[in-house]
C-alpha cells in the first residue's frame, strides 16, 4: 500500500505573544496513512486536533504562527517545500468551524471557485458543480448565501466542493457535528467508499463510527498512539471525561418558581434574500410547552427552522401569526428578550469584554439591586462552578473555555428559560452535560437543540422533533 | 464568511450589461460633482433611488438609507456652519447660525453622499460577484485587484451583519428589571460592540487567506472562469443607454 500521508517527530508551539513560555501542542508525534484508509483520530478538546490538520494542509504555521519541527509528507510532497495551492488536489480540508472557510457570496460559486484555480473548461465545472449539488441535497440552494444557511447545510456545501474537486486524501474535521440522522448516515456512505483515503478528526466517538475505519487512533497527551480499541475508547472516555457519572443525575434542582413558556397557533416565514427562485422557507407550530425544571430536546433536520424557531422564542424574530406567552400571558419580543437566555452556537457573537471578569459582570452591573460587593461574589461564585480565571482574556481562551463563558454568562443572568443552540457541538460530552447542570440547578427549563441521539439520550427527557415544515411531539 | 451585497430580483437593472452597469457608475458618481443645479442633483438622486426601489425592492432601499442616516444627520448638522457668507437663514443675536448658501451647500453634499452610496450599492445588488468580476476583468483589472474589490464589498456586510449579531447578543443580556436606555448608555454599549466587531473582522483574516490558499489561488495554471457574460448580448446598446443616461441629465440640469 502507497503512503497518503507520514508525520515524523512532530513538535509544534504556538507563538507566545506576552513573552509566557509557551508549552509545545503537540510532541514527538508520529503518523502514518496508507493510500486508501480510512482512519479516525480522536482527541479530547484543545490538545491539538485542528493545528494537526491545519499542518496537514499546509496553512499552520504559515497563517497561525508558531515553531514547526519534524517533517510532514503528503502523497510525496514535502510540505516544508510545498505551498497550499498544490495541495488543491491532493488534500481536501472540512473544518470544525465551516463558516471560516467560505470565500464566495454563492453555494456555487463557492464550488466554482477551486474548479476555476485547476483550470477546468466552463462545461466540466457545470457537470462537477451540478453533480456535487444534487448529491449533498443543494440543489435548490446554489444561489444563497453562506449567512443564509443552518450550520448543517454549510457542512454539506464543503463537502459538496470535496466531492468536486475529489482531492487524494479527505481530511475532515468534527465533519459528523451538524449534519443531521439522513445526511450522517450519507456521509457514512461516502467515506466507506472503496479507494478514498479519509482521516476523520473527532473529539467525540459517535455511534455512527461503528465499524466505519480500518483504524481507530488517539490524540493523547502531545502524540498519536494506536491500541486495542476497546482500550483506546476507554483510555478516551477518561480523557475526556465521560466515564464520570452524568451531571444531570447528580444535579440538585432548586426550583424557586415555576413558570411556562408556551407557543400557539405559531407561523414562520422567511424568504432567503440571495434567492428567490428557492421556495420561501416556513415553520408552523400548532403547540408547544416547556416548564421550568426540564430539559426538552429538540431535532430536525438541517435547515428546518430550529435556530428560526429560537429565535422567535427569545423575541428576536417577530413571528407571521400566532402567540408566545408566559405563564399565559402573551408576551411581548422585548419581554421575551430579557426572559429566554438563548446560548448562540458560536459563543464569540456572545463574548465582547476583555477580561473574564467584566464579560461576567457586565449585565450584573446594569441591575439596580446588587452592590458591589454583591456583584464581586456572584462573578467569583460562577468563575469558580464554570472553571474559569478571571483575569484571562476570552478571546485567547480555548473553545470549550468560550463555551463555558457563554453558559456562566447566562447563569449569571438567571434566566428561567434557556435555549442551548448544539451545546454539544465541539464540546465533550460531560463538558456539554455539566454546562446544562450548571445552568438547570435553579430549576430553569433547557430547550437542546441537537442532532445527536447519543447526547439527546443522556439528556434524556421529552422531546419535539421539526419534520416537513412542522413542529410535533419526537 | 463573506455576506452576498446581491439581492435577488427581476428588474431590469438585473439584465443591463454589468460591463455597461459600472461605466453608468462611474459616469454617476461624476455627474454628481459637475455643476449642477440642486433641485436637478435632488431630482436625479431620486431618480437612482425610485430605480433601485423598482429593481430591488423596499427593504433593500430602507436597509441602505438606514445604515447612512448617522453620516447623514452628521453632515445635515455641521455643513452649514462651514459656509459663513450670504443670506442670514438663522441667526442669535447679531451670531449668524446657518445662512442660504450654507444650508444649500448642507443639502448638496448630503444629496452626493446619498447618490453615490446609492449608484454603488446598485451596482453590487444587482449582480452576482462572479460576473462583477469578469466585468472588472473586462475593464483591465488584473484577477487579484478584482478579487480584492469583490472581497472587500462583501466584507463590509459581512460586518455590518456581525454588529447586528452582538447587537442581538447584547439585547439578550440586558437585566431583567433594567430601565430605557438613555444616549450616554447606549454610546458606551457602543464601544465593546465595535471591539466585539473588530475582534471578529481581525479573526476572518487569516480564515480568509487560508481558505483561499486552499482553494487554490496561487496555482500556475491559468484560472478558468465558470462565469460568463456570453448571455448578456446588448453590450453596445448598453454602453449607449449609460452615456445617455448621464448626458441628459446634465442637459436638463447644468447650472
Amino acid at each position: 500500500m502507497a503512503t497518503a500521508l507520514t508525520i515524523t517527530n512532530l513538535r509544534f508551539t504556538y507563538r507566545s505573544y506576552d513573552g509566557i513560555e509557551v508549552e509545545p501542542l503537540l510532541s514527538n508525534l508520529n503518523l502514518t496513512i496508507g493510500e486508501g484508509e480510512r482512519v479516525l483520530l480522536l482527541a479530547p478538546f484543545d490538545k491539538g486536533k485542528t493545528t494537526l490538520a491545519k499542518i496537514i494542509c499546509g496553512v499552520c504555521p504559515k497563517y497561525f504562527p508558531g515553531a514547526l519541527e519534524g517533517s510532514v509528507s503528503v502523497f510525496g510532497h514535502d510540505l516544508s517545500l510545498t505551498e497550499p495551492w498544490q495541495l488543491l488536489t491532493e488534500v481536501g480540508y472540512v473544518s470544525q468551524n465551516p463558516a471560516e472557510q467560505f470565500i464566495a457570496t454563492t453555494v456555487e460559486e463557492e464550488i466554482a471557485f477551486p474548479l476555476e484555480s485547476l483550470g477546468l473548461v466552463q462545461s466540466e465545472m457545470a457537470e462537477r458543480i451540478d453533480w456535487a449539488l444534487e448529491k449533498w441535497g443543494l440543489t435548490h440552494l446554489r444561489d444563497a448565501n453562506e449567512s443564509e444557511l443552518s450550520g448543517g447545510e454549510r457542512k454539506r456545501v464543503l463537502l459538496a466542493i470535496q466531492d468536486a474537486i475529489a482531492p487524494r486524501l479527505w481530511l475532515l474535521d468534527e465533519v459528523f457535528d451538524d449534519l443531521d440522522v439522513e445526511w450522517r448516515a450519507h456521509l457514512q456512505q461516502v467515506i466507506a467508499q472503496e479507494g478514498r483515503t479519509t482521516l476523520v478528526l473527532a473529539s467525540r466517538y459517535l455511534d455512527e463510527f461503528a465499524d466505519l475505519f480500518d483504524r481507530v487512533l488517539l490524540l493523547d497527551g502531545k502524540s498519536v498512539v494506536e491500541m486495542e480499541r476497546g482500550d483506546l475508547l476507554d483510555r478516551f472516555a477518561h480523557l475526556s471525561g465521560d466515564d464520570r457519572p452524568n451531571p444531570l443525575g447528580a444535579a440538585p434542582i432548586e426550583p424557586r418558581h415555576t413558570h411556562t413558556l408556551a407557543v400557539e397557533d405559531l407561523v414562520v416565514e422567511r424568504r432567503r434574500r440571495n434567492a428567490l427562485r428557492a421556495a420561501p422557507f416556513e415553520l408552523v407550530v400548532e403547540g408547544f410547552e416547556l416548564q421550568s425544571g426540564e430539559v426538552v430536546t429538540l431535532t430536525g433536520a438541517n435547515g428546518s427552522g430550529k435556530s428560526s424557531f429560537s429565535r422567535l422564542l427569545c423575541g428576536l424574530d417577530e413571528p407571521k401569526s400566532g402567540i408566545i406567552s408566559i405563564d399565559g400571558v402573551p408576551t411581548s419580543s422585548k419581554a421575551l428578550n430579557r426572559t429566554v437566555g438563548y446560548l448562540f452556537q458560536n459563543p464569540d457573537l456572545q463574548i465582547f469584554l476583555p477580561t473574564v471578569e467584566e464579560e461576567l459582570a457586565w449585565s450584573l452591573k446594569r441591575r439596580s439591586d446588587l452592590s458591589s460587593r454583591e456583584i464581586k461574589d456572584l462573578v467569583s461564585e460562577a468563575a469558580e462552578l464554570f472553571g474559569l480565571t478571571l483575569t484571562d482574556t476570552p478571546t485567547t481562551m480555548s473553545y470549550p473555555g468560550r463555551k463555558a463563558l457563554q453558559a456562566a454568562v447566562y447563569y449569571l443572568l438567571d434566566r428561567p428559560f434557556y435555549i442551548l443552540d448544539e451545546l454539544d457541538s465541539a464540546l465533550t460530552y460531560h463538558s456539554a452535560l455539566t454546562i446544562i447542570a450548571h445552568l438547570r440547578r435553579r430549576g430553569a427549563a433547557i430547550l437542546l437543540i441537537t442532532h445527536d441521539r447519543l447526547f439527546a439520550s443522556k439528556v434524556g427527557g421529552r422531546g419535539y422533533t421539526i419534520e416537513e415544515g412542522r413542529l410535533r411531539d419526537a | 464568511m463573506n455576506t452576498s451585497t446581491f439581492v435577488d430580483g427581476r428588474g431590469w437593472l438585473y439584465r443591463f450589461d454589468p460591463r455597461a452597469k459600472i461605466l453608468l457608475m462611474i459616469l454617476l458618481c461624476v455627474f454628481f460633482f459637475l455643476p449642477i443645479t440642486l433641485v436637478g442633483l435632488a431630482v436625479s438622486v431620486l431618480l437612482v433611488i425610485a430605480v433601485g426601489w423598482h429593481n430591488t425592492g423596499t427593504r433593500n432601499m430602507v436597509s441602505v438609507l438606514k445604515s447612512i442616516t448617522p453620516m447623514l444627520l452628521f453632515m445635515l448638522l455641521f455643513a452649514p456652519f462651514n459656509v459663513r457668507g450670504g443670506e442670514v437663514l438663522l441667526s442669535i443675536g447679531s451670531v449668524t447660525i446657518i445662512t442660504v448658501e450654507g444650508a444649500a451647500q448642507a443639502l448638496r453634499l448630503a444629496c452626493r453622499f446619498i447618490g453615490i452610496t446609492y449608484v454603488c450599492t446598485l451596482l453590487f445588488a444587482t449582480t452576482v460577484m462572479g460576473e462583477l468580476m469578469l466585468a472588472l476583468r473586462f475593464w483591465r483589472l488584473p484577477y487579484k485587484a478584482a478579487l480584492v474589490v469583490t472581497l472587500s464589498f462583501s466584507s463590509i456586510p459581512f460586518i455590518a451583519e456581525s454588529f447586528s449579531q452582538i447587537g442581538e447578543s447584547h439585547s439578550l443580556r440586558e437585566a431583567a428589571d433594567e430601565e430605557k436606555k438613555n444616549y450616554i448608555q447606549r454610546l458606551k454599549d457602543l464601544l465593546p460592540t465595535l471591539t466585539s466587531v473588530l475582534v471578529v473582522a481581525l479573526r476572518s483574516i487569516p480564515n480568509l487567506a487560508m481558505s483561499l490558499e486552499m482553494r487554490g489561488l496561487g496555482r500556475s495554471e491559468t484560472r478558468s472562469s465558470y462565469r460568463s457574460l456570453d448571455s448578456y448580448t446588448h453590450l453596445f446598446t448598453d454602453f449607449v443607454i449609460s452615456i445617455t443616461i448621464v448626458t441628459v441629465l446634465w442637459l436638463i440640469f447644468k447650472a
